[in-house]
């Protein structure tokens, strides 16, 4: 047989062929469940109901603050349902605006999605130490206690991100629906407990708790919304699951479409008996740790521990799809040239974005540190405060990029108008109304947990040190590898839209 | 009736080792080694196109090293190099299906140790996965 490959010169017989041989791919609900999961609902109501109770003049009235916070966020859903169908090869908003606004508003909004997810480390890992140490049945742990627990979450995952050990859809759907099973109980106990039993502190819903016109003041919505902004965060990880998904174009951004309501519906309902079973008090009381010291109360020991766990694992997957993200995001920005190249490092052995990795690792742990030491808990506080900035503004200017990039398909059919045009437009307006009424808000000396930084309040000091920083870097990056700066503005071409009607978005 | 070798290269010592082993076997039964450079995409958190295109570049990169050194052990091999964008067993088990492969080649060992103490190494899952035989490659540190 030697005879068979003696004629075959040495490099003939090499083609190196590409094989995809996943044929399994992403179903729709998997791609629903990857947006939801990474929005890790439990966790996203341990860190934010209680912030959301301490906003002045908000009263009973968060669910509302909840729903409202729907509208724009469905909306900015439809940016990324047109976007992800025009350039569903890419990243997300970093390419996205790179495209349609330009390098230096892409550039801003890939950092604004490294901070966001920078700034958002803290308060995951100390909620992860408050729920560990409930877990373990420490009621009241010291900050140091919480500190180290946290440090040790933030490495432990880091370490797991860059080993590759990754969770699968199918684990995540386990996961997710075990703490859909674990939320919604937890929910009906309580509120059957507000009206059979009514415990101490205890209020009956009335619909004036989801009536946005009830709130004392526009002010008190605005601070609300900003915080709320921050429950809904993470469901575009279901959009940008492009190529993997049945029906790569148009799934992904539907999905994300509905994990939305999916969001809002566990939201209201968790939201709705947390506050009828305690009242706003008992969430405000406790604004880093809301659910655990409910659930004793509604459940009861040994079963609050099931909530503590459903925190815990949602905590655990918001990590993972907060570390995951970042790296993905850098390296894209590495290989688009827009920051160092090694930034886009595979680790030969464990084939993850390695460098990007240790990097968040690294840097959140940091920034944890030293917010942990400066002010436990009103830092961490005002560094959540100030992330919510920071995802208004990237998720506005998403939708913004649609409205540029799709602009000459428009006018071509009033669902174009409806859907490309005035939804995103609609939800970038609200998020950068809700930005700029904040900042106007949070620059107030004392609008902040902490002590004013200079004169103003402690949100907007982390958050403009932060645009500094970006600035810097951009500047410097601008200097050293001016090549990504001389990109060129683009456009839709016409034909994303040709081969299906646009508007079914639902 | 079924033809070829697989076997899955790493750019692992082990790898290489398997690497060996069935270019020696190609040789001896006159079959066509088919080398193939496994990975799997994780959907969870997003950004994929990026990170995809990353991967592809390493696997191309290793296996242009595998068709080297393949070339240097016999340079008259058949020999062909494929990426599997599928995890390391379900992916070499796929594509031997396909192909309707005699054989599986691979290393004991591969790069990625850590992640085979705590998750099952790739040789294990392929004795549970394969219905064609497979042959393990053993490697220690000299």
């Amino acid at each position: 047989m030697e005879s068979a490959s003696l004629t075959q010169p040495k490099s003939a017989g090499i083609i190196v062929e590409d094989k995809g041989l996943k044929k399994n791919a992403i179903s729709f609900v998997s791609n629903i469940v990857i947006g939801v999961a990474s929005t890790a609902p439990a966790y996203s109501l341990a860190a934010t109901l209680g912030y959301i109770a301490l906003v002045g003049g908000l009263g009973v009235q968060s669910p509302a603050v909840i729903l409202v916070c729907f509208f724009p966020m469905a909306a900015i859903a439809a940016a990324y349902y047109y976007m992800n169908r025009a350039d569903p090869d890419c990243g997300t908003t970093f390419t996205w605006m790179t495209r349609a606004m330009g390098p230096w508003l892409g550039w801003q909004g890939g950092w604004a999605i490294v901070v966001a997810d920078v700034l958002v480390m803290p308060s995951l890992a100390s909620v992860a130490g408050v729920y560990t140490c409930s877990l373990v049945g420490i009621n009241n742990p010291s900050n140091l206690a919480v500190t180290v627990i946290g440090i040790v979450w933030i490495v432990i995952m880091t370490v797991i991100c860059y080993i590759g050990i990754e969770i699968s859809a199918r684990t995540q759907r386990l996961l997710l629906g075990m703490e859909f099973v674990t939320l919604v109980a937890f929910s009906v106990v309580a509120l059957i407990k507000v009206y059979a039993d009514h415990p101490a502190h205890s209020i009956e819903p009335t619909a004036s708790w989801f009536n946005p016109f009830a709130v004392s003041s526009i002010g008190a919505l605005n601070s609300g919304i900003l915080l709320a902004v921050f429950i809904y965060w993470g469901w575009d990880s279901g959009v940008t699951v492009n190529e993997e998904t049945e029906d790569s174009s148009t799934a992904p951004g539907r999905a994300a479409i509905v994990s939305t309501f999916v969001l809002v519906g566990i939201y209201l309902l968790v939201a709705t008996a947390a506050q009828a079973y305690g009242g706003v008090a008992s969430l405000a009381a406790h604004p880093n740790d809301v659910l655990a010291p409910l659930g004793n109360g509604v459940l009861g020991s040994p079963w609050n521990k099931i909530l503590i766990i459903a925190v815990l694992s949602s905590a655990s997957a918001s990590t993972q799809t907060t570390i995951l993200p970042t790296a993905r995001t850098t390296l894209s920005m590495a290989r688009m040239k827009a920051i160092p190249r090694q930034f886009g490092n595979i680790h030969p052995r464990f084939l993850s974005p390695s460098f990007s990795t240790i990097w968040m690792g690294v840097v959140s742990t940091l920034v944890y540190v030293l917010l942990s030491v400066t002010s436990p808990t009103n830092l961490i506080g005002d560094a959540f405060t100030s992330l919510a900035l920071t995802i208004a503004f990237y998720y506005g200017f998403t939708g913004f990029a649609c409205v540029i990039f799709y602009r000459r398909e428009l006018l071509k059919s009033a669902k174009n108008f409806l859907y490309i045009g005035v939804l995103p437009m609609f939800g970038g307006l609200v998020l950068t109304w809700v930005l700029i009424k904040a900042v106007l808000v949070y620059s107030k000396p004392h609008a902040g947990f902490a002590k004013p930084f200079l004169g103003i309040g402690s949100p907007i000091a982390i958050a403009l040190l932060m645009i500094v920083i970006g600035l810097v870097l951009m500047i410097v990056q601008r200097v050293t590898m001016p090549e990504y700066f001389r990109r060129k503005l683009e456009v839709v071409d016409p034909s994303v839209l040709a081969d299906a009607p646009a508007g079914r978005t639902s | 009736m079924s033809s070829g070798i697989i076997v899955g290269y790493d750019g692992s010592d082990g790898g290489k080792a398997a690497l060996r082993a069935a270019i020696e076997l190609g040789r001896a039964y006159g079959e066509k080694v088919v080398i193939a450079f496994a990975y799997d995409l994780n959907p969870v958190a997003g950004e994929l196109h990026d990170y995809h295109a990353a991967l592809k570049e390493l696997a191309t990169k290793r296996l242009t090293e595998a068709t080297t050194l393949a070339a240097d052990a016999d340079a008259d091999a058949d020999i062909e190099a494929v990426i599997v964008e599928q995890g390391p067993a379900a992916g070499l088990v796929a594509l031997a299906d396909e192909r309707d492969a005699r054989l599986i080649v691979v290393g004991n060992r591969g790069e990625r140790w850590i992640k085979e103490v705590l998750l099952g190494s790739t040789p294990l899952k392929l004795l549970h996965l394969s219905d064609r035989p497979v042959l393990v490659v053993p490697w220690r540190p000299s």
